[in-house]
């Protein structure tokens, strides 16, 4: 029963992404879907479905995207990881949780791209890339998460 | 070591799934071509890929025209309102115009005439048959005597019966009840012209009069001392065959009374041949 869900999940999430929302850009902020259904699943499912689900759409999105492959899969495992972890420390069932979760995720999955992309030397700065791309794209993702919690399957459990 | 491994169990997979991604990152630094798994997923994907966006382009295609749809529904919606309007505006205008224009005709006509008028307006109708009358805005107040002719451009109307504070009551031409004094133009030819209960009128001749044909104009003789001579009555329709004393003929009104809305009144007993100003006009 999990794994057809993982799949549709992984599958239909990165689709979505690579198609259907670069659509849905906000004066050229496009928002980060997969880092929402890592977070939202993480904490429901806990930190191992976290780290599995982040690494293979974050694998996935490199493949597809065409970027370094791993990139995204080494940030989105890390915040999968952290994200399921969190109904250890906080109220999940609060929801400003996921919503804060979403937000400070896609700060992290940001970051953590940013800080590996400096082996490859990446030219930009972070402050330039925190201003008008992370930030941005936090908060387009929490109002994503704030949507998203009104769904029955990332609704966390208390 | 078991224990050690279950304890730290979510710790060391998050490691492994970290290392792989550093594997992954390094190896294809050495491979610039790029690496067969990330060929293989794309390969898979792109079908998907193209599917999705077939679809999803085929569902914002049709948003787009439901919106557009919607657009041109509500577009339509405030042109018909916009239409309506200036039809409205246009009939306002119209009105306004045709007024202009029977003001101006009357105004003229007004100028023309070498006595005092007194303008006015209808401000009702008696139009059942048995009494053909109108009812204008000026009275006694304004100084309007009984029997005075009414007119307009195209002729006599009628003259004033009736005398009130405000208004006054003009028994039309039309009226059965009336009788006006006229004269064929091309003959000379004298009558009485008179009110016929159908809205029509009639002028009664003598029977060994012959000077009358279908066509001709007649106008008021002056005779009788209400009318002034030469105001335009009507037009010869009909002739009839003389029988006893009289013969008729059948006369087209001169002015359509039911069309009336502004009038002039002349002043009780002018003498005068007034013909000069109605030819002008």
């Amino acid at each position: 029963m999990r794994l057809p869900f993982y799949f549709l999940a992984i599958s239909g999430g990165t689709l979505v992404q690579s198609t259907v929302v670069p659509v849905l850009g906000v004066g050229g902020i496009v928002p980060d879907v997969l880092v929402v259904i890592v977070i939202l699943l993480a904490l429901r499912r806990g930190p191992e479905a976290g780290c599995y689900t982040g690494f293979a759409l974050g694998l996935l999105q490199d493949a597809i995207g065409g970027g370094p492959l791993g990139l995204q899969a080494l940030s989105k495992a890390i915040i999968g990881f952290v994200a399921g972890d969190l109904p250890r420390w906080a109220l999940t069932g609060n929801p400003v949780v996921p919503v804060a979760a979403a937000v400070l995720g896609t700060v992290a999955d940001g970051a953590v791209r940013f800080a590996v992309l400096q082996i490859f030397h990446y030219p930009a700065a972070f402050s330039e890339l925190f201003g008008s791309v992370i930030l941005p794209q936090a908060g387009y993702n929490g109002l994503l998460a704030a949507a998203a919690i009104a769904l029955p399957v990332f609704r966390t459990r208390e | 070591m078991l224990e050690l491994w279950s304890r730290y169990r979510k710790y060391t997979r998050l490691l492994l799934v970290c290392l792989a991604s550093f594997v992954l990152l390094s190896y294809q630094q050495s491979r610039p071509n790029g690496l067969w798994l990330a060929e293989g997923i794309a390969a898979v994907a792109a079908p998907i890929q193209a599917a999705f966006a077939r679809v999803h382009r085929g569902a914002v295609g049709l948003w787009t025209t439901y919106l557009e749809w919607k657009a041109l529904r509500l577009d339509a919606e405030r042109l018909r309102t916009e239409v309506t309007a200036l039809r409205l505006r246009q009939l306002r205008q119209d009105e306004l115009e045709s007024e202009n224009v029977r003001l101006r005709a009357l105004l003229a006509l007004r100028e023309r005439l070498p006595v005092q008028t007194i303008g006015a307006e209808v401000v009702a109708r008696e139009w059942n048959g048995f009494t053909r009358a109108l009812t204008i805005n000026r009275g006694r107040s304004d100084g309007l005597d009984r029997l005075a002719p009414v007119i307009v451009t195209g002729g006599v109307v009628g003259r004033v019966m009736e005398v009130r504070g405000a208004s006054a009551l003009v028994q039309l031409v039309t009226d059965p009840a009336s009788s006006i004094a006229g004269v064929v133009n091309r003959t000379r030819a004298q009558g009485l012209v008179e009110g016929v209960a159908g809205g029509r009128m009639r002028l009664k001749l003598p029977a060994r009069e012959e000077g009358v044909s279908p066509g001709d104009l007649v106008f008021t003789s002056g005779i009788g001392g209400i009318f002034p001579k030469g105001l335009p009555l009507g037009r010869v329709t009909r002739v009839h065959a003389a029988a006893g004393l009289f013969r008729i003929a059948d006369l087209e009104p001169a002015v359509d009374v039911a069309t009336v809305e502004e009038v002039l009144i002349l002043p009780r007993g002018v003498l005068m041949d007034l013909n000069g100003a109605f030819s002008e006009g």
